[in-house]
């Protein structure tokens, strides 16, 4: 559809400002020559109405959870509460600079604290950091506090173990912290080689990253041997918490031996993804990694809470000021709503859904593993090939049936996660919902035996089609400037811009 | 509960046709001994009234702030965010939405993104903008690494007027990189251009210099460009307060290499200090190691002009550890805030309220000297913050600005040791703060 900029009409205008009274003040004597614009920046000129309008239309584009079921596996798309926005927004959190004094801000710093406390009893560790912005900003700060340890420990392990299955964050995350990755392999039942894990850890490793259940949604069941040869070695493990969804009361990673753990605000605790972000990414510890802990940490001193720096030992700051505050009370929310019960009931919801999905259509789709999985299962568009039909035309057709497909291609491990569908239905899904996508994924079955074309040719239905990403690749166009010099070559029609 | 809707019938139901007899048999993979017995010590599930008068409350243990106007900055800035941007972004399309993997489904989003890479390149006369990083200080602290990749060099140089906090995230980031930090002392309100002369040298990846400065300074851009380049390392612009662009001459008339921006002032409000967003631009020849999302154009199969994520093999997902990044979930509902905003002021708004900011600022650093309880420490060009010595104690200040429902300035010696900035403030000026607000101000402080 049109962009704002060519709505733009020269003269509109869709602000109001106080009237500029300083008549005393020239802006002359302010700005010195080496800093003087000398043409006003052309942004665009539209009224309030055009702009409502616009984003309106823009809206319409979008698929969000409450438009219907969003099963991307390891994302946990579950129903996002409409209170946990009202109070989240209360004027006295909106407002609320973040250096203004201690004594105006024990609200806030009220809720962090309590909200320490209940990530602590929901993980088994000791200490949480909230500064975190998202889950791989979680895993750096993690990698950090390793490398941190370690160096103040005189151990020089410079190597991450990372099992293939791992989201691409973690190998990212521990070599931004300046490890060598090492991979391990998944065995056949899909979860750590731990035979291949005992010859790789060594004392020159810091530790393994592991998120359990994994992400072909399998829990891992030589955990304790992998505790055992990963800290018999004298090496951390790092619990990424993106999968926490399945957990709730059922298992701790501090009580299975994880040192560190990091919180994904915006899958498992139900603050709203926005089309990216923002989330948060609190990282939680074990005592003995308490001091390494990003700045700032809030303590109660039995009348007042405080805002303290973490100390010598500390790997320091890692953003501005102090957490996605927002975000923190959004989590809050959520965990006094749920309660202990309800934040069990979840977990165990979000099994159910997800086995229900693998029992009802793994002989359509051939799962990677065919045994009980946690909270998401892997199926695959293996046996589809033969009909000259993908994941991704899969995935697509999916569309015209108003869901939003599964996380597809991801994991990826020959022989068994090939053409891989994750598929995650939280537990806010009813089983009505599961039982039409369900429908769907097995009519779409059909039509890839007899009637191919319509997966490979779909979506049909939505506001746009399949897109042309070479093209976009090859010919960057990153802002509507670089389109209007190409203007004469790109020779869009009306309707190809305006729909 | 009202967000699981599966009953214990339909449980009972769906395990029966998953085939086992019990939820536990689902869970066997768990070892027994390691899974959590008894319940956890999370408090029973509150009602949704009893929810809201619970955070209420907390939310009175803070300062009634709407009311309360902030004479503080320092990297966060009151402006007024207009209800039809809260409005539009209250739409659940944007919010509950995921990454716009799936463009036929998130052509909202995506549109978006580019729009909003549109104005921050048009405001910073750069060529490639990532719209989301999350917040100034990490953005800087990712151009910081970006300079390593594209230099091969292993020190960089960093200005004490840059916002502290960006600083020490910087450090905290290059910490594992065998990087020597180097800090250049500012002389006066600005960076010690002398000093920088001296320090530069063939093994310098970047000068990180933030405009207008933690100060408020002004600084000349242009010069430490020229230093910098004198021995090829790149000049990266941290811009803590992004609404100066209006006034300003732009990062890249001056000659900037990278600019790392917080997006706050335009739409974003001060939420106890997050979520905000970060942004980069930056020159073309660069776009391959920037981190990050980026919407690019291209069409789909009629024909149509859409918008897409590209240039996506620099991103985690698909190089894993060698991508220019780990960074994955961003501050994405804040690009849409961002270009709400932008959208609102356009061209003239975005120039007069820059310009009502600078105008306020000076106006009140007028009063105040006016008062006689405070000196200048510094004369200088400032943008929308400036430096005061009280000759009154600050508690006193302090307490006398809360009283009247202002947020006092920040006190500078909580960041710049030394005698010279003994009861010094920082004050910031917005446009929440009129003219009789100012002159309040000014009263307050000269009884």
């Amino acid at each position: 559809m049109k962009l704002i900029f060519e709505k733009s009409v020269k003269g509109r205008d869709g602000y109001s400002l106080p009237v500029d009274s300083f008549d005393e003040v020239d802006i002359k004597d302010c700005i010195p020559d080496y800093a003087t614009i000398a043409t006003r920046k052309a942004l665009s000129e539209v009224s309030e109405v055009d702009v409502v309008r616009h984003f309106t239309k823009l809206s319409k584009f979008n698929h969000g959870v409450d438009d219907g079921l969003y099963p991307l596996g390891s994302c946990t798309m579950k129903y996002n509460p409409k209170v946990n926005e009202k109070v989240a927004a209360l004027n006295n959190f909106v407002y609320a600079h973040p250096l203004a004094p201690e004594e105006t801000v024990q609200g806030c710093l009220e809720i962090m604290h309590d909200l320490n406390n209940l990530f602590c009893e929901i993980t088994g560790v000791d200490q949480y950091a909230l500064a975190p912005a998202a889950g791989a900003h979680g895993e750096l700060v993690g990698n950090l506090i390793m490398r941190k340890y370690f160096v103040d420990h005189d151990e020089k392990r410079h190597k991450m173990l990372v099992p293939d299955s791992a989201h691409g964050t973690n190998p990212a995350s521990a070599a931004m912290a300046g490890f060598k990755i090492v991979e391990v392999k998944s065995n056949e039942k899909g979860t750590v080689d731990v035979e291949q894990l005992h010859e790789l850890m060594d004392e020159n490793t810091a530790g393994l990253m592991l998120t359990n259940p994994n992400t072909v949604g399998l829990y891992d069941e030589g955990i304790k041997d992998i505790e055992r040869i990963v800290h018999g070695k004298g090496g951390l493990l790092y619990y990424d918490g993106a999968n926490l969804n399945a957990s709730f009361g059922i298992m701790r990673p501090g009580d299975v031996g994880f040192d560190i753990v990091h919180l994904n605000l915006h899958k498992t605790f139900s603050t709203p993804h926005g089309g990216g972000g923002p989330g948060g990414g609190a990282i939680g510890v074990k005592n003995a990694l308490t001091p390494y802990l990003p700045t700032p940490i809030v303590t109660f001193d039995g009348a007042k809470y405080h805002l303290v720096d973490a100390g010598d030992k500390s790997i320091g700051r890692i953003r501005a000021f102090w957490a996605n505050f927002s975000v923190l009370v959004k989590t809050y929310a959520w965990i006094l709503s749920m309660g202990a019960d309800g934040l069990h009931n979840a977990s165990e919801v979000s099994i159910i859904n997800a086995n229900y999905v693998l029992a009802k259509l793994k002989k359509y789709y051939r799962p990677a593993y065919d045994r009980y999985c946690e909270h998401e299962c892997v199926l695959t568009g293996r046996d589809y090939k033969k009909y000259g039909i993908k994941t991704l035309d899969i995935a697509k057709r999916l569309m015209d049936y108003g869901f939003h497909p599964p996380t597809i291609y991801f994991p990826h491990f020959a022989p068994y996660a090939e053409e891989t569908m994750m598929i995650e239905p939280p537990e806010s899904e009813s089983k009505e919902e599961i039982d039409e996508f369900i429908d769907a994924m097995v009519r779409i079955s059909n039509e890839a035996k007899t009637n191919p074309g319509l997966l490979k040719d779909a979506p049909h239905n939505t506001p746009i089609r399949r897109t042309d990403d070479v093209l976009a690749a090859r010919r960057p166009i990153l802002n509507y400037d670089d389109e209007l010099k190409l203007r004469d070559e790109l020779k869009y029609r009306n309707e190809d811009i305006n729909f | 509960m009202r967000y699981i809707p599966t009953t214990e019938e339909q449980k009972k139901g769906m395990l029966g046709e998953i085939g086992v007899s019990s939820f536990r048999d689902l869970i066997e993979a768990i070892p027994t001994d390691v899974r959590f017995k008894g319940k956890l010590n999370v408090p029973e599930a509150i009602s949704e009234s009893e929810l809201e008068e619970k955070i209420y409350r907390l939310s009175k243990r803070n300062a009634d702030f709407f009311p309360m106007k902030p004479l503080i900055g320092a990297g966060a800035y009151r402006h007024y965010v207009p209800e039809a941007e809260k409005s539009l972004l209250q739409r659940e399309e944007f919010w509950t939405s995921y990454t716009p993997y799936q463009p036929e489904l998130s052509q909202g989003t995506l549109q978006s993104m580019f729009e909003f890479q549109t104005y921050i390149a048009r405001l910073t006369h750069m060529d490639v903008v990532i719209p989301s990083i999350y917040d100034g200080a990490s953005a800087t602290a990712e151009a910081a690494l970006m300079s390593l990749r594209l230099t091969h060099r292993n020190k960089i140089i960093v200005s004490s007027l840059l916002h502290p906090h960006y600083r020490e995230t910087i450090k905290t980031y290059i910490a594992p990189h065998d990087t020597q930090v180097i800090e250049v002392w500012h002389k006066d309100t600005l960076l010690n251009i002398e000093k920088l002369k001296e320090l530069i040298s063939d093994d310098i990846a970047c000068v990180i210099v933030q405009n207008p400065n933690f100060f408020g300074g002004i600084e000349n851009l242009t010069q430490i460009c020229e230093i910098t380049h004198s021995k090829n390392a790149l000049l990266i612009n941290a811009i803590a307060e992004s609404m100066s662009l209006g006034v300003l001459r732009s990062p890249g008339e001056m000659g900037v290499d990278i600019v790392a921006g917080e997006a706050q002032s335009f739409g974003i409000d001060l939420n106890y200090g997050g979520p905000y967003n970060g942004y980069l631009a930056a020159r073309k020849q660069f776009l391959r190691q920037l981190p990050g999302r980026i919407a690019g154009e291209t069409v789909d199969v009629d024909g149509k002009r859409v918008f897409v994520m590209t240039m996506r093999a620099r991103e985690q997902d698909i190089r894993r550890e060698k991508a220019t990044s780990n960074i994955c979930s961003n501050h994405g509902l804040n690009i849409l805030a961002s270009n709400i905003y932008l959208s609102l002021m356009g061209t003239d708004g975005l120039y007069e309220i820059s310009l009502l900011n600078t105008k306020a600022a000076h106006y009140l650093e007028k009063l105040l000297l006016k008062t006689g309880k405070f000196e200048r420490v510094f004369d200088y060009a400032f943008y929308n913050e400036f430096l005061m010595k009280s000759k009154n104690s600050i508690p006193t200040v302090n307490r006398k600005l809360l009283q009247n429902n202002f947020i006092p300035p920040l006190e500078i010696s909580k960041f710049y040791r030394g005698e010279e900035f003994k009861d010094v403030l920082l004050f910031a000026v917005t446009e929440v703060l009129n003219k009789d607000d100012l002159n309040r101000v000014a009263e307050i402080l000269s009884e």
